[in-house]
């Protein structure tokens, strides 16, 4: 039971993050373009604030936001960087950034923040400021003393061959996983770093549960929820049940076991080689 | 009949006389009190000064500790999340978010008063707690400044500055009181500074004497770095403080710092009289990684392999669990206690040696545990009853970068955490072998308390607190608290009922046996 407990949590808050990810990015992919980075850029967020509401959100953002994300917003201890979010690159006029500052995002360690909106107009104003300016200059950020960033670039030292060869053997990716089936496409929609952390550990994916009542009635579903105590899923309705564990017997599809079985047995060189053969998958 | 009730009152009252006028000759935390808590008290961060956050108390057992109920609870109103150990002297309790002191009636969870100074600079992380010396309290201030409060009031004696906010250090630690010295540390990572300790005088706010743990930033190939984030222990015998030491700077880039890096990532025994080191013990040599070596010190006097020791314990966030005999610093066990893939072995003196194919690269490495570590500032327990450190793990994978692009300053590299849980350990002090576990889901901000009665209190990383059962870790108690927890639990009596004190969010929650009204 343990097992199953842990083998599943990350999934189902990674799921809650795809689902904004996906509607934040929706919203705005009509009007955007790559970047070298990898980054959505939108041309109409390039816009300049004013240099005191600059001035005064990298004030606040020291103060409340610098430990986890970095004084230039490029990522501190725990917190990703602010410059390569798609969430910032979709934000108009602190849309989402604000509603992600006022309510947390308490799964991932983040607390809410109650600020005013004039505050949070700052914010706005420092964060896109921090991320124009970052993308102006790539990798020019020196002296910030912040987290920097990782380029597709320099995750290409790995050789595809070797890479296909531990994907079909040594790796037992292929007990799960098609080149021409589930991964078919794969690099059209992931690159760079996302890319590689999707392989190590999809933590976009969803996992199924089966739950058996008492009664012998069995209800499969999405996990939405799981404790020691608590099981909770969205049914075929789009409905959230839930249960006391100890009233029911279920059992989570345990497919992403195998992704942290392999943690231990990686070389590096492992997995620059899987992924380059995974940019071969477009 | 009727005398002898009356002669009953009469010996009652007369109890309850000598009762509050104890109470009323109360001032606050004298030498005594912090050398030996009394069971309505917790006067320090760790309760006593040996770092075990382990209660006598046993009214809580495994048996009633199913009926636990909730007591009281208290509001901050704040978004901020309580980090903070609560402290209690004279059956108050002061509880802590950065730039706030709550006073708070420990019976009722009533508010007393209410300190709050906004300030606007320095990070504002978090803060662990005051500190208590007589009737003063002693606070961290993010804007890096030591401040001292009458404990009846909350009016503020006097504001002195610790580190200079402006060039990247804050403080948000709970201070150590030891003798006349208020000890404290300093926080930073952002910038290429050295950390220290300070003693500061508590009656004047004067400087004691203050010890460096790396040299001055600019000394050529010399690293900085080595903040000292957490509240050390302290061993009256030996006359000896304790505490750990942070990362080294630049962080994730070890280049422009070669060999061990002294005395980052170290536990230090300090002289408190004068500052003087006695002795230092690096737990990670030349650490690229992150890992603090400040989690608690745990103090142990006991049996290892036959022979009584005096030692010292950590469960270091670089994933080794550390037995040291703490008269001298030598090195008595190095285990892992978690999946480790960053050292090669562990060398003559006990310590890790790290591992060059596994600092932080261009295209990435592979590193356990996460940048997070194995733990962290929450507090682990030792249970004297039976031998067993237990510790809120973090098993945990990330990738690590770094390339000359991200030059020598401050992070100078990146890194991702990829996968981890939470898992409570129980560890054989002797062998370093996991005795039970206790599964938490997501990572766990919780820390540990364990009674003599056999329970060990915690939380889950989905905010439920929990009672364990201490000898194989089964779970006895639970409950939802609605928030996530970050902070570690203490016990206290009162009134002839013990209470357990938790915090989630931003509400403290005191639970106790059910009650006669």
């Amino acid at each position: 039971m343990m097992n199953s407990l842990l083998s599943t949590r990350s999934a189902v808050l990674a799921a809650a993050w795809l689902i904004s990810v996906v509607a934040s990015t929706a919203q705005t992919s009509a009007n955007t373009k790559q970047s070298d980075s990898g980054v959505k850029q939108n041309p109409a967020a390039a816009k300049s604030y004013p240099p005191d509401l600059v001035q005064q959100g990298s004030a606040l953002f020291r103060k409340d936001c610098s430990f986890c994300h970095g004084r230039d917003a490029g990522g501190g201890e725990t917190g990703p960087d602010l410059t390569r979010s798609k969430l910032v690159t979709a934000d108009v006029s602190g849309d989402k950034i604000g509603e992600v500052v006022r309510d947390g995002r308490p799964d991932k360690g983040m607390p809410p923040f109650d600020r005013s909106d004039q505050q949070i107009a700052s914010l706005v104003a420092f964060i896109h400021t921090q991320q124009d300016n970052a993308l102006a200059s790539a990798g020019g950020r020196s002296g910030s003393g912040g987290r920097k960033g990782v380029d597709a670039s320099d995750l290409q030292t790995g050789n595809a061959e070797a890479g296909k060869q531990y994907f079909e053997g040594a790796g037992g990716c292929a007990a799960c996983h098609s080149p021409s089936g589930d991964l078919a496409g794969l690099a059209s929609r992931y690159s760079g770093l996302e890319l590689e952390e999707q392989m190590l550990y999809p933590r976009h994916a969803k996992s199924k549960v089966s739950i058996t009542l008492a009664s012998g009635q069995t209800i499969g579903g999405t996990l939405a929820y799981l404790d020691e105590f608590t099981i909770g899923l969205i049914d075929s309705t789009g409905t959230y049940r839930s249960w006391r564990t100890r009233d029911v017997r279920y059992k989570v599809d345990p497919a992403l076991n195998a992704h942290v079985e392999l943690f231990p047995k990686y070389t590096d060189a492992d997995i620059h080689n899987l992924m380059a053969y995974l940019q071969t998958l477009r | 009949m009727n005398f002898a009730r009356h002669a009953f009152l009469i010996a009652v009252s007369t109890f309850l006389a000598f009762g509050s006028a104890k109470a009323v000759l109360a001032q606050g935390a004298d030498e005594k009190m912090l050398l030996h808590p009394p069971a309505d008290s917790w006067p320090g961060y760790h309760g006593d000064y040996s770092g075990r956050r382990h209660s006598s108390l046993n009214q809580v057992t495994p048996q009633n500790v199913g009926n636990l109920a909730l007591a009281w609870a208290f509001q901050t109103n704040q978004t901020a999340p309580i980090k903070s150990s609560p402290l209690l002297v004279d059956g108050i309790l002061y509880i802590t978010v950065p730039d706030n002191i709550w006073a708070v009636d420990a019976r009722s969870g009533h508010q007393i008063w209410h300190y709050n100074r906004p300030t606007s600079q320095g990070e504002h992380i978090g803060n662990r707690g005051v500190a208590m010396y007589k009737g003063y309290l002693f606070f961290s201030s993010p804007d890096a400044h030591l401040v001292s409060l009458n404990a009846k009031d909350g009016t503020v004696r006097w504001k002195v500055q610790v580190a200079d906010v402006t060039i990247g250090y804050w403080t948000s630690m709970a201070p150590l009181i030891v003798e006349n010295h208020v000890l404290v540390g300093v926080s930073g990572d952002f910038d290429n500074l050295s950390g220290y300790i300070r003693a500061i005088d508590p009656e004047t706010g004067a400087t004691q004497w203050q010890w460096n743990s790396t040299p001055p930033t600019g000394t050529p190939n010399q690293t900085t770095g080595g903040m000292t984030w957490m509240t050390g222990t302290y061993d009256p015998d030996l006359n000896l403080v304790y505490w750990g030491t942070g990362n080294p700077t630049p962080v994730l880039n070890g280049s422009t710092r070669p060999g061990d890096d002294p005395h980052t990532c170290s536990i230090v025994a300090l002289n408190p009289d004068t500052g003087k080191l006695a002795w230092a013990f690096q737990v990670s040599p030349h650490d690229t990684h992150d890992w603090d070596a400040v989690e608690t010190p745990v103090l142990v006097d006991g049996d290892f392999h036959g022979e009584p020791k005096k030692m010292l314990m950590q469960s270091s966030r670089n994933g080794y669990f550390f037995v040291l005999d703490r008269t001298n610093g030598k090195s008595l066990l190095t285990v892992p206690y978690g999946p480790v893939d960053w050292a090669l072995g562990i060398d003559s003196q006990g310590r890790p040696i790290p591992n060059p194919a596994k600092e932080p690269a261009p295209d990435g490495r592979l590193i356990a545990p996460d940048e997070g570590g194995m733990t962290n500032y929450r507090s682990p327990s030792f249970d004297t009853k039976n031998g067993l450190f237990i510790v809120d793990a973090h098993p945990s994978w990330s990738l690590y970068f770094a390339k000359p692009a991200d030059g020598v300053y401050g992070w100078a590299g990146a890194d991702y955490g990829v996968w981890g849980k939470g898992v409570i350990e129980a560890i054989d002090y002797q062998t370093g072998k996991i005795r039970w576990s206790h599964e938490l889901g997501p990572e766990s901000g919780a820390g540990v308390l364990t009674t003599d009665s056999g329970v060990t209190f915690t939380g889950d990383g989905m905010g439920n607190f929990l009672a364990l059962d201490s000898s194989d870790g089964k779970t006895l108690w639970h409950a939802g608290s609605g928030s996530y927890i970050v902070s570690s639990p203490i016990t206290y009596e009162l009134g002839g009922r013990q209470y357990l004190l938790t915090s989630s969010g931003g509400v403290l929650f005191a639970w106790a046996l059910p009650q006669a009204h």
